[in-house]
């Protein structure tokens, strides 16, 4: 099962994003044989739904669980019809911590959106 | 005669400088494009009644037809519309209604529905001014359409005021666009000019002819006259930084109204502005 974890960096040790949509990439953890993979997101620079974006792309890299520090409205949206679970990164810090509580079933599922739309654009 | 009424910078005097023109001039026509918050209006005593109710589209997937082939999620650059797993997710506030995806939708699954975005309300035909003003529905993203909408409603009137949106938006562009005369309002401030360069910028780019008047003159520096003489930017008028104007305007009146020295001032800056254009009319026709 493939876990991504929106990251400022790549690879394991690297931080977890403030953002879900915008993050800066996506850091995808195969549980199955602990094959680490970290893809840019290209969603970050859109104008709009940046959150529904980014979902697609990591469905399309057969991710089935998501850890992000806050989720949108339309990726709220958007990971129900893209049949992916997400889950709130707590207060984990790295890639690696935040894979590994989730193994551990310390991590809590997004019941629905934690930030209103368009957060994401007034990081900047 | 079109002419809009713009600022770099919000409350720099649009409003001000529209509604003094207005009630200095007989028979013009009054429109308020600053549709996110529109506030002319409330300078008039006018009685206001809904005129139209404006639409924009947004598609609808019929999911018997569609294949999820992902090409309407591929061509949209809004995101609003998402191909899913089993469905199609439609954003529809983002929606900016292209048309795009019902154009490149292989098994014709897609048709426009109309959703309200805004209104447009006009005063009764018997009052002094004709005078109207558009308003966006809380929680849309683009204003443009009513404004559009608005300015269409007006075109065949003879001389027609725009108090436009601050800024250089989308719903600036769509305020100014095909107007003889621009009027920049703008305050001798550093954070006033450095906005107002934008809209000088904006303004050459659309090739429309404009000058400034400056509003609260006597505060900040000399900077605004300083770029005006580089640019070769015409000042049309002053209006000087004054308690007495800022109190009438608290209290939601038209200053020139109760202080005769100022008729002068906008019907010289009126006549100023016929005096710029009569050649370029000459020239066009």
């Amino acid at each position: 099962m493939k876990i991504a974890v929106a990251s400022k960096g790549e690879g394991l040790k690297s931080e977890i994003d403030n953002m879900f949509g915008r993050a800066e990439y996506f850091v995808i953890v195969d549980s199955e044989n602990t094959e680490v993979k970290s893809i840019e997101n290209t969603a970050k620079n859109e104008s709009n739904g940046a959150g529904g974006k980014a979902v697609k792309l990591l469905s399309n890299e057969g991710v089935e669980i998501i850890v992000a520090p806050e989720l949108g409205p339309k990726a709220v949206t958007a990971v129900e019809a893209f049949k992916i679970k997400a889950y709130k990164k707590d207060s984990f810090k790295t890639v690696e911590e935040a894979v590994k509580a989730y193994k551990d079933g310390k991590l809590i599922e997004f019941e629905s959106a934690s930030v209103r739309e368009h957060s994401g654009l007034r990081r900047a | 005669m079109k002419i809009a009424v713009l600022s770099g910078k919000g409350g720099t005097g649009k409003t001000t400088v529209t509604s003094n023109l207005a009630v200095n001039i007989p028979g013009c026509t009054l429109i308020d494009t600053d549709v996110e918050e529109p506030n002319l209006h409330i300078f008039f005593n006018f009685k206001f009644s809904q005129e139209d109710s404006i639409k924009t589209e947004y598609p609808v997937v019929d999911m018997e037809k569609c294949n999820l082939c992902g090409k309407c999620g591929d061509f949209c650059r809004y995101n609003a519309i998402l191909p899913a797993k089993d469905r199609v997710l439609i954003f529809k506030e983002i929606c900016h209604n292209c048309g795009g995806c019902e154009i490149v939708c292989p098994s014709k699954a897609i048709q426009y529905e109309k959703r309200e975005i805004g209104k447009i309300y006009k005063n009764n035909s018997d009052s002094s001014i004709h005078m109207k003003y558009g308003e966006l529905n809380i929680g849309e993203m683009s204003g443009v359409r009513i404004i559009e909408k608005l300015k269409k409603s007006v075109e065949n009137d003879p001389i027609v005021f725009i108090d436009s949106p601050p800024g250089t938006s989308c719903a600036t562009v769509a305020a100014v666009e095909d107007v003889d005369y621009a009027v920049i309002v703008s305050e001798p401030t550093p954070f006033g000019v450095s906005d107002m360069k934008m809209v000088v910028e904006m303004l050459r780019e659309m090739k429309i002819p404009f000058g400034v008047v400056v509003n609260k003159a006597g505060l900040g520096n000399n900077e605004i006259y300083e770029y005006c003489n580089d640019e070769n930017i015409k000042v049309l008028e002053n209006i000087p930084y004054s308690r007495e104007i800022a109190e009438f305007y608290a209290h939601g009146v038209v200053f020139s109204k109760n202080m005769q020295s100022y008729k002068e001032l906008f019907i010289n800056l009126f006549e100023n502005i016929k005096t710029i254009l009569e050649p370029v009319q000459e020239g066009g026709q």
